[in-house]
């Protein structure tokens, strides 16, 4: 029997699955790996102890699971968070830890640039917004705060990147990755000049641009000797979680909306056209040459619902988050839809698309004396909903939606989901068994291993069996309430800086 | 409540236990001026409310403390009222002789019949930077209480019963810090705060229990939690930071393997090669090499 393995470099644990080559799971495990904060602004991650992880777990699958069943492993294929820089030196060190997406130091880089015309003309070119998640900031950052650093370093990679050159010995970075840096031109898949002009590097610190599907060198014999993995093991570039997230979802195509509900959350469409947005509010990734990855990510998906029932829930065991947010979804299911008028914004870690507002915090609106407790949770969860929602109804301006798909540990609890068919009035289609990104992989393996002819066909492949059909009285209830949403997330904007000085003193 | 001292210099009721520096218990109805003035001394204090309402300084942060709180104040550390009055209310205390050990971890003496594992996480608790003052920590009362009777009545067995109540109360002290600092909500949190107390011991030969005492739960739903979080084993988490560091310090040509192989808790250079080798696929020296060459 043969396998495709599927690595994952998240930002809180590396997974790995194994799939047979109907794309059945035959089994996975996982590995956390810590984000340090040393400021608080700072987000890092340590790409050794990635790499590590990635090792321990990827051996101990192979050892529990795969040969003692002498399953032959064909094909290895990556994904990974987008937006992480790890500045390696001439020897291919990292220079202290990779920064991550949720790093926000580059702040004024990001500001700065946004306002100029500068910035207009590198995100058309590139696509990536301009925030601090994005490389090219982060880069212009290291340049200007940490220069003497910044003239050592041979190279600035992404940790997949990095974690691939160990593997294989190869630096390479495929397009979503690159696309996701704000340095490639989209329309062009070139690095941008632009940009690398305004990070101060040129394209030789970047590794190579492969598309999706590249085969990256050859396993190093130490580990093929140490993972009992054969030299002809196919090692897959792979490409970003989000844009795996779409293809695991089987789309690849217009029409569909894929919205994914983690810690964070985004909504994404699929296009041959790049999405221009005047008031530059939407990402553009690329999974291949001629597919675009358009869509808009939160913040303040369900890491706001862990943190309501942190605070809030009855915790009948130490630790139980699980069961108590069971409890609590309960609870929420006996109030009406629209919490008899309680509203909830739920910016508490600030908020990127579509307000683009790093100042916006959480707030209850709408209080009466009525209200009980349990309004308080279902509010909570109709706020992260509402929130999406008002990513997918900007994204409807450029294109059409006429069903979605949802994925992610939230996205799947069932009442998340029916909630999101009801708020947008569509049907939504879901697959609970497992990860839609990891099902991606597979979809990218099984194409280059000739098991489908194209990722279209591939796509085409996916059946999401589990349908939650809107209900319209709740609908039309939902959409009373997200008028008055939508009009405070803007409306509030300079209550929300004043407040966000306050705290930030 | 009766009032009374004993001090280790004069009291005969001490006699049997050299480590017990200090026992009392204070009923105090009108305000003393000069009463109460900071002090910082060698011995472990712990001090009990029961009446009234008092407001103290330990270690220059200020707490005001209700009845059934406890106030823990280690060695070397300045404790008392900043204007020196002493207020009106009752309370009760002891000061133990918990020396240092060449490590500068806390160490019960002969005395105690806590383990060494039990011990060291013990220290952990306590010298943790935290606040030193435990709200509605009524056990503690408890026990003290019992401790002065026991030195009293000298009862058959008394010696052995006043040592194991120091024990307890050590115990139940660190059991309620860690339910304080863990209130059992946020493991994400929780794993945060014991992953950096491993990294900053690395060398030391963790157990399990001791991680468990930690994060104050017991052996059994510790494993449980950390592998569902974690992906992995306490031990095998562990064996992963140590790998994950030494790699760090292989890329440093001036520290030698051995010291290498001690500083991240292996317990010789050859543990360390073979745990190494059998992950990486590489030795140690082999790894070093490849990543300092100039290639």
């Amino acid at each position: 029997m043969e396998c495709i393995i599927t690595i994952e470099l998240g930002t809180n644990a590396v997974r790995v699955y194994a799939f047979d080559l109907n794309g059945n799971i035959i089994g996975s495990l996982k590995g956390y790996c810590p984000t340090f904060h040393s400021e608080p602004d700072y987000s890092e991650q340590d790409a050794d102890q990635i790499f590590i992880t990635m090792l321990y777990v990827l051996k101990n699958l192979l050892n529990d699971v795969l040969h003692p069943k002498k399953i032959k492993v064909r094909c290895i294929c990556f994904s990974s968070s987008m937006h992480s820089v790890l500045a390696v030196d001439k020897r291919g060190n990292p220079m202290g830890h990779a920064i991550i997406w949720a790093d926000n130091r580059a702040n004024k880089e990001a500001a700065e640039l946004k306002s100029s015309s500068l910035g207009k003309s590198i995100y058309n070119a590139t696509g990536t917004p301009l925030h601090p998640m994005s490389p090219l900031t982060k880069i212009a950052w290291i340049k200007n705060q940490e220069n003497e650093k910044f003239k050592q370093v041979s190279k600035f990679l992404s940790l997949k990147a990095y974690i691939l050159q160990q593997l294989t010995g190869e630096y390479v970075i495929d397009y979503s990755i690159a696309s996701a840096t704000g340095l490639l031109n989209i329309h062009k898949i070139k690095w941008e000049a632009e940009s690398l002009k305004f990070a101060g590097i040129t394209a030789a610190m970047l590794p190579e641009l492969v598309p999706v599907d590249t085969k990256v060198g050859k396993l190093n014999k130490a580990y093929q000797a140490s993972l009992g993995l054969s030299a002809d093991t196919i090692i897959l570039a792979g490409s970003s979680d989000g844009c795996m997230a779409v293809l695991g979802d089987g789309v690849t195509g217009e029409g569909v909306a894929t919205i994914t509900v983690e810690d964070s959350g985004a909504v994404r469409v699929v296009s041959d056209k790049v999405m221009q947005d005047d008031k530059q509010r939407f990402f553009n990734y690329l999974l291949t040459e001629n597919k675009y990855v358009s869509g808009g990510p939160t913040n303040n998906g369900g890491v706001i619902f862990e943190w309501f029932t942190r605070q809030f829930g009855d915790f009948k065991n130490p630790f139980d988050i699980e069961h108590t947010m069971l409890e609590l979804i309960n609870e929420a299911s006996k109030v009406p839809a629209g919490s008899d008028g309680l509203l909830f914004l739920p910016y508490l870690l600030g908020e990127r698309a579509p307000i683009w507002n790093a100042n916006a915090r959480g707030v209850y609106f709408g209080l009466n004396i009525k209200h009980e407790k349990s309004h308080f949770v279902r509010a909570t969860i109709e706020g992260i909903l509402y929130e999406l929602y008002s990513i997918g109804k900007t994204l409807e301006e450029h294109r059409t939606i006429n069903s979605l798909s949802i994925n992610g540990s939230f996205g799947t609890l069932p009442f998340f989901t029916q909630m999101v068919a009801d708020i947008y009035n569509k049907p939504v289609r879901l697959r609970q068994q497992y990860h839609s990104v990891s099902y991606g992989a597979y979809l990218l393996s099984a194409t280059e291993m000739g098991i489908y002819k194209s990722l279209d066909e591939a796509a085409k492949s996916v059946v999401l069996p589990d349908l939650a059909t809107p209900d319209k009285q709740n609908n039309k209830t939902y959409l009373k309430y997200f008028k008055i949403f939508e009009r405070l997330s803007t409306k509030l904007a300079s209550e929300f800086a004043d407040i966000a000085a306050l705290q930030h003193e | 409540m009766n009032q009374f001292v004993l001090s280790h210099t004069t009291a005969s009721e001490l006699r049997l236990f050299p480590h017990i520096i200090e026992i009392g218990a204070i009923k105090n109805t009108a305000i003393r001026l000069n009463g109460f003035p900071l002090s910082a001394e060698r011995s472990l204090r712990l001090y009990y409310i029961q009446e009234g309402k008092f407001e103290w300084s330990i270690n220059e942060r200020r707490f005001t403390l209700f009845p059934g709180d406890v106030a823990l104040v280690l060695p070397g550390v300045e404790f008392g009222n900043e204007s020196a009055v002493l207020e009106i209310g009752s309370f009760s205390w002891i000061c133990l002789e918990i020396s240092k050990n060449e490590k500068g971890e806390l160490e019960p003496g002969a005395w105690s019949s806590l383990t060494q594992v039990e011990s060291y996480a013990i220290d952990k608790i306590l010298q943790t930077d935290q606040s030193p003052v435990l709200q509605k920590f009524t056990d503690a009362g408890v026990i003290l209480k019992s401790i002065q009777t026991e030195l009293f009545k000298q009862e058959l067995g008394f010696q052995t019963r006043v040592n194991h109540l120091i024990d307890e109360i050590l115990i139940q002290l660190c059991r309620q810090f860690t339910r304080m600092l863990n209130p059992g909500r946020d493991f994400p949190k929780t794993f945060m705060k014991l992953e950096q107390e491993l990294r900053q011991n690395l060398s030391h030969q963790w157990t399990v229990e001791e991680m468990a005492a930690l994060v104050g739960l017991g052996t059994t739903l510790f494993n449980e939690k950390v592998k569902s979080y974690s992906g992995f084993s306490p031990l095998n988490y562990l064996i992963n930071i140590r790998i994950s560091e030494a790699i760090k310090l292989l890329k440093m040509p001036d520290i030698s393997l051995t010291d290498i192989a001690l500083d991240t808790g292996f317990y010789s250079s050859q543990h360390f090669s073979t745990t190494f080798k059998k992950l990486t696929g590489y030795t140690p020296s082999q790894f070093r090499k490849n990543h300092l060459g100039t290639n």
